[in-house]
């Protein structure tokens, strides 16, 4: 059943991409034969018998989600959105002390456990990686309040 | 053969740079180090590490190098989970824990870690000679090659890719189709039209390459790991006294001899990486050792040493077809190939000569690296077994840390830190109803290339498709893509057709 799902929906998205790939894609002039349409014409055929294929003759498959694995699934969706959401505002240090705490105290840490693993994973991946690696991460609202 | 030496005296000149020794090592550590966590691969990891790697400023061949290391590295730390806890880090360690977690249960894991380390030492050497012997001679063959011939080669690519990985041969081929298709977005470079990009100016100059590695190999193991956390505790065998013997080592010589070498062949086909290769060789020993091989699978050390051997011999084999062709021989490989585009660096027939540093660079690295690999794992095998005991609740949020940290370094653009958590969910989710990721990653690096050799050969022809099995060598490519989408089919009807005669004999 989920392959077949599946299957139609990866029909859709061959059938969209066929449908920009043979109408709306020229070029106003091009110097090879193909130009840029035919290839993406191709990929699209293709890409509608393998879903045609799989629609007619699935796999049989149990999609086996238990409803506590998926709201743990989507509260760490969740989580991390709100990580990206806060990675460039909070910055670096912050946000990952929020993120790991409560990320690590949902998959059973004590709360000491997770106070202290998110403030060290913070601390000691800012000071490896932006200051020992040289990379570019945001400092975001601590250094500038510390900054002045 | 003369070419060979100065190239490996060029090779040795760079890899024994002190900062690219150290580059070496660490990469040889923290890829076993991966490669020991439990439900974490060499993909995983080099997806992982890349973009760090990548700006932390490091040279090309300095990056290459610390990057393959942490592959074959973590080939050679996923037997240690898979002996350990029996749970394989990804689909190459599934045989290990086979004949390997049997014989940890008996109390005798210390000797079956020390086997398989050397197997894979034994594994990884030949296939670094191997490398040394047909790396040069494939690159000067392929330096003849017209586009028309790397079409049929990118054929062969698929077709290898489909009959050879995973269950269904479709799901594989519609995997890479979609690979190639976000390949496709962004902007035509021959005719600066844009392709699929809606307006969307982030995708003006395509999705990037990084962004699709980490949300689908960071993320969706990520995604992954939370998922199974609730299933149970594992149970961590201890590592005790035991030792390889050297009847041990009689015993398994042929075994490892032979499966080294199958790995590599494996290894070097596009796109079929460790996962085929140890099913392979654990597949063909089994078959090898008849009425003797009953024990397969209650702990028998050959069954141990033959995935371990050609796993990482398949890993050294996929590098060649990736540095002589472009074309990467593996998954893992193909992250390594994406890497050195991003570096401007386009791998192919002219690497050995134009970019002779980083082709011998990274084979003489490779020669001090399994050495490394040897040295580290024999002593501080216990200590890469107290990783295992590394609690998920604080490694899945470090994965996701790590990700993060890359992402942002490299681009800098939040918008991109939502597309690797959507990115990963589909990965999660398409892996879940039997897709394997690997594919679509080869379908993505590889895209570009198809469709510009494609548009090449018909330019040459002014339009004529027939300049497709115009030459020689394309038509003996596409007769042996024939024969590895005919041959395996046949010889499991053979055998079937053997089997149920003899079946029916012993009733």
């Amino acid at each position: 059943m989920a392959d077949k799902i599946f299957g139609y929906i990866a029909l859709a998205i061959s059938i969209g991409y066929g449908f920009i790939a043979f109408t709306i894609i020229k070029a106003p002039f091009q110097y090879d034969p193909l130009g840029p349409e035919t290839w993406p014409q191709i990929l699209s055929v293709v890409a509608a018998l393998c879903s045609l294929y799989i629609i007619f003759l699935p796999d049989r498959i149990h999609l086996k989600i238990l409803g506590s694995t998926l709201r743990r699934v989507v509260i760490v969706v969740v989580l991390l959105s709100a990580y990206a959401y806060l990675f460039e505002p909070l910055g670096f240090v912050l946000a990952t002390i929020l993120f790991c705490g409560v990320m690590s105290k949902m998959l059973g840490a004590s709360r000491l456990e997770a106070g202290l693993f998110g403030v060290a994973s913070g601390v000691l991946g800012y000071g490896l990686c932006a200051g020992l690696l040289d990379l570019n991460l945001p400092g975001g609202a601590l250094f500038k309040a510390l900054g002045g | 053969m003369n070419e060979i030496l100065a190239g490996l005296y060029q090779g040795f000149g760079v890899a024994l740079d002190p900062m690219n020794l150290m580059y070496v090592i660490i990469g040889c550590f923290s890829g076993t180090l991966i490669g020991a966590l439990p439900g974490i691969g060499p993909i995983n990891g080099v997806a992982i590490l890349l973009p760090i790697a990548y700006s932390a400023g490091l040279p090309p061949e300095s990056a290459l190098i610390l990057l393959a290391g942490i592959y074959y590295g973590a080939e050679y730390g996923g037997r240690i989970s898979s002996i350990l806890l029996n749970v394989p880090g990804d689909a190459g360690a599934v045989f290990t824990t086979l004949d390997g977690n049997p014989m940890a249960k008996r109390g005798e894991a210390g000797r079956a870690l020390s086997l398989s380390a050397i197997a894979s030492f034994v594994g990884g050497t030949i296939a670094v000679v191997l490398m040394t012997l047909f790396g040069p001679l494939l690159a000067s063959v392929a330096i003849h090659f017209n586009p028309s011939d790397y079409v049929a080669l990118m054929i062969f690519a698929f077709t290898c890719l489909a009959s050879l990985v995973g269950k269904n041969p479709v799901k594989t081929l519609l995997a890479a189709v979609m690979g190639l298709m976000i390949a496709s977005i962004g902007i035509d470079a021959n005719t600066g039209v844009a392709r699929f990009t809606f307006g969307i100016p982030d995708i003006l100059a395509g999705v990037d390459f990084l962004v699709i590695v980490i949300g689908l190999f960071g993320m969706g193991e990520l995604i992954t790991l939370v998922e199974q956390q609730a299933t149970g505790k594992l149970q961590i065998l201890p590592v005790g006294k035991s030792f390889v013997s050297l009847k041990d080592l009689a015993v398994v010589k042929w075994t490892i001899l032979r499966c080294s070498l199958l790995g590599f062949f494996i290894g070097v086909l596009p796109g079929t990486g460790a996962s085929v290769a140890s099913a392979v060789a654990y597949g063909t020993e089994k078959r090898i050792a008849g009425k003797s091989g009953e024990n397969f699978g209650n702990g028998d050390i050959r069954g141990l040493a033959a995935p371990e051997s050609a796993n990482n011999s398949s890993a050294g084999g996929a590098m060649v077809p990736m540095l002589t062709l472009g074309i990467p021989g593996s998954g893992t490989t193909a992250i390594l190939l994406g890497a050195l585009l991003l570096f401007n660096i386009t791998p192919g027939p002219l690497m050995f000569t134009q970019h002779s540093e980083i082709a011998w660079g990274l084979i003489a690295s490779m020669y001090i690296g399994n050495i490394a690999l040897l040295v580290i794992n024999l002593p501080l095998v216990g200590f890469f077994a107290k990783l295992l005991t590394i609690p998920q609740k604080y490694l899945t949020p470090l994965i996701a840390v790590l990700a993060f940290i890359g992402v942002y370094s490299v681009v800098s653009n939040p918008f991109d830190l939502y597309m690797i958590i959507g990115l990963g969910v589909f990965g999660w989710l398409i892996r879940k109803i039997g897709f394997s990721l690997a594919p679509v990653i080869l379908g993505v690096v590889l895209g570009n290339l198809f469709e510009d050799n494609l548009r090449r050969a018909l330019s040459i022809s002014g339009g004529d498709w027939m300049i497709l099995i115009d030459s020689g060598r394309s038509i003996v490519i596409y007769i042996l893509t024939a024969l590895i989408l005919f041959l395996p089919p046949l010889f499991s009807r053979i055998k079937a057709g053997i089997q149920k005669p003899a079946e029916a004999a012993a009733r």
